[in-house]
């Protein structure tokens, strides 16, 4: 029932996929977040 | 090196949903959508109300209608929603033993029963006391038997879940669990943990003290119990969707599952980081030690992580996936989105309204800087970001396959049209809606309040035009619900007779294996209860300790 499939390929000779996109995606919603919240603490600063 | 690795099930995990099957799943599923209307016409109703150009008639009170719609959106539509589809995975992917099957039966209804019984209360006008029926205000005793009901089905309904991947550990030892059963599993735990909470609450505080037997109620543990449940409530309700956008977004738009590693991590980490945090829910509390309230606060940041890692895998798999198809440049990955497959639609509406969702909730937790927001209609628009947008259309996404597949029927392309139009629609009542109660609660307006003009003061003019705009988002909202009402009749009793996909994704051919560990359950609930403990041990001795006189019940200004 062993299911030991020969799939691992050489993790060295692996290519990394690239994901520029998706880091200055994720980068732009953290930067979204902080100014959203530098706002409110304005806000609060303020009253 | 080191780490044990787990063998790979037998590539595609997918058991074929018997007849019985989908009948059991299509039940919970109906109340869900039976409860979407009814709660949906609520919404309406307080909008209008909130208007000040409406007054309900037949002498129906506001505080009655709002307790219908926060019971029956929050608490009913998501549960029953979240088990029939936290069953259908798991039928898929690790099946279903006739027996179980009957169990879970018996399940669902002592949660329908619960379900009426409480819901006739609110009905009847004895129990407007909101779904988070806080003491001293007291409802009619069959108000919390009724949830005791419908919490003690939901453990049921969790246990064969837990039942269902155990028999099939037993049956394929060495292999690692489908991702799907792993995440149903945490979900299930998560939700057992976080409810033993409310059980707790309602069986030793309320019902004995609604009963008459205990005259006064502790009624700062009683809210401490209900926020220890009602901030892992929130996750209870998100993590179905983020199943569907690590298992099921993927397969749609033709990609693959980033990491079947990161994927569990994340759920891992929403485990532990979504319990011990409840306080942040009463930060302006007295009674709870400050210090503790800000332990509290490090510990909410804490899913920060986890949320940030869905969104860099979600981005990841749209990326890879479209630089597969050929698509370049720093964005060029974003046109091979299905945007026409409402599918993909739906849910994808559902992660950008998380982005602010997300924001508003760190604003939230911001200990000092809750006082800006706190109990103003701010949170009311940050939660219908979150539940009813992010939540609610991904699982509307669910729907249009879930469905149809049980039913043996085809999502057509002319309901898929209905579907992007429904997805407009509830995108703009919603920005409406929710934008307006963003603005006007930071300007103080309150949340849980029918139309006053607060004796005339010059404040409460300014926030009118706000109420407005909330009740033509509203309207535009009902409209949608409607519409969703219209498709899942639709695709439950009318549409053609075919075969429908239930599409869950493979892993990247070359990825890594998955290390042994996270079969390590007794780890992960370990942790938990670890920093549970850690968390409220100390303060809720201390609330008991230090506590003012238990309250007499009040059922004024509402209550019963
Ligand atoms: C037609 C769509 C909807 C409309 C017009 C609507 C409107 C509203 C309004 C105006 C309030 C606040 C009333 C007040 O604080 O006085 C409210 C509260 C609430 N809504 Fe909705 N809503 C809709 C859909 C949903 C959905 C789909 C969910 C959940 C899945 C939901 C969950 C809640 C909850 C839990 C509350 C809090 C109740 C409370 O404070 O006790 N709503 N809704
Ligand atoms: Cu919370």
């Amino acid at each position: 029932m062993s299911n030991l499939q020969e799939k691992k390929t050489d993790p060295n000779q692996k290519k990394e996929p690239e994901l520029k996109g998706t880091l200055i995606s994720v980068f732009l919603v953290g930067a979204f977040i902080v100014i959203s919240w530098i706002g409110v603490f304005v806000l609060f600063i303020s009253r | 090196m080191g780490i044990a690795k787990l063998e790979d099930a037998k590539s595609s995990q997918s058991l074929p949903i018997t007849k019985p099957e989908s009948r059991l799943y299509m039940s919970f599923i109906h109340v869900a959508f039976i409860s979407l209307l009814i709660g949906g016409l609520m919404g309406l109703l307080q909008t209008l109300v909130r208007s000040g150009k409406f007054e309900l008639p037949w002498g129906i009170d506001y505080y009655q209608i709002l307790t219908v719609h926060g019971v029956i959106l929050g608490l009913v539509l998501t549960t029953y929603f979240i088990i029939g589809f936290h069953f259908a995975l798991m039928g898929k992917t690790v099946g279903i033993s006739e027996k179980q099957r009957k169990v879970t039966w018996l399940a669902f209804w002592v949660m329908v029963v619960g379900t009426i019984m409480t819901a006739t209360t609110i009905l009847l006008g004895e129990a407007s006391v909101l779904y988070t029926f806080y003491a001293p205000l007291r409802a009619h005793p069959a108000f919390y038997i009724g949830l005791a009901l419908v919490i003690i089905g939901s453990w049921v309904a969790g246990f064969v879940n837990w039942r269902q991947l155990y028999v099939w550990k037993k049956q394929n030892p060495g292999v690692k669990s489908p991702l799907a059963a792993f995440m149903v599993t945490i979900n299930t735990l998560l939700w057992f943990i976080a409810s033993l909470g409310v059980a707790a609450a309602v069986l030793i505080q309320f019902i004995p003290w609604s009963l008459g037997y205990a005259e006064t109620i502790n009624v700062l543990v009683s809210r401490t119990l209900f926020w220890y449940f009602g901030h892992p409530l929130v996750y209870f309700w998100l993590l179905p969707a983020y199943m569907a956008w690590y298992l099921v977004i993927p397969k749609i738009i033709g990609g693959k599952i980033f990491s079947d590693s990161l994927a569990r991590m994340s759920f891992v980490l929403f485990l532990f980081f979504s319990i011990p945090v409840g306080f942040h829910h009463q930060l302006t509390e007295p009674g709870v030690d400050p210090t503790w309230k800000f332990i509290q606060v490090v510990l909410t940041f804490m899913v920060v992580i986890p949320s940030l890692m869905t969104a860099f895998s979600l981005f990841a798999t749209f990326e890879i996936t479209g630089r597969k198809k050929g698509y370049g440049g720093l964005f060029g990955w974003f046109k091979h989105l299905p945007w026409k497959d409402v599918r993909f639609l739906a849910p994808f509406i559902g992660m950008l309204a998380f982005i602010p969702g997300g924001a508003g909730g760190i604003i939230n937790a911001s200990h000092q800087m809750n006082a800006v927001v706190h109990n103003t209609i701010w949170v009311t628009g940050h939660f219908h970001l979150t539940v009813a947008t992010t939540v609610i259309l991904t699982f509307f996404g669910i729907t249009y396959w879930l469905v149809p597949h049980l039913t043996g029927r085809k999502l057509t392309p002319q309901l898929n049209k209905l579907g992007i139009v429904q997805a407009i629609i509830w995108t703009v009542g919603m920005t409406i809606m929710s934008g307006a109660m963003h603005i006007v609660g930071l300007f103080g307006a309150p949340r849980r309040s029918s139309y006053s003009e607060y004796g005339g003061t010059e404040q409460a003019s300014e926030w009118i035009g706000y109420q407005l705009a909330q009740a033509v988002g509203g309207t535009i909202l009902f409209i949608g619900i409607l519409l969703m009402i219209y498709i899942f009749v639709k695709l439950t009793f009318f549409a053609p007779k075919g075969e429908e996909e239930f599409p869950i994704a493979e892993e990247e051919e070359d990825a890594e294996p998955t290390p042994a560990f996270f079969e390590n359950w007794k780890l992960w609930i370990a942790i938990t209860i670890a920093l549970i403990l850690f968390a409220y041990t100390i303060p809720f001795v201390d609330i008991i300790q230090n506590s003012p006189p238990g309250s007499k019940p009040f059922d004024f200004p509402i209550g019963r």
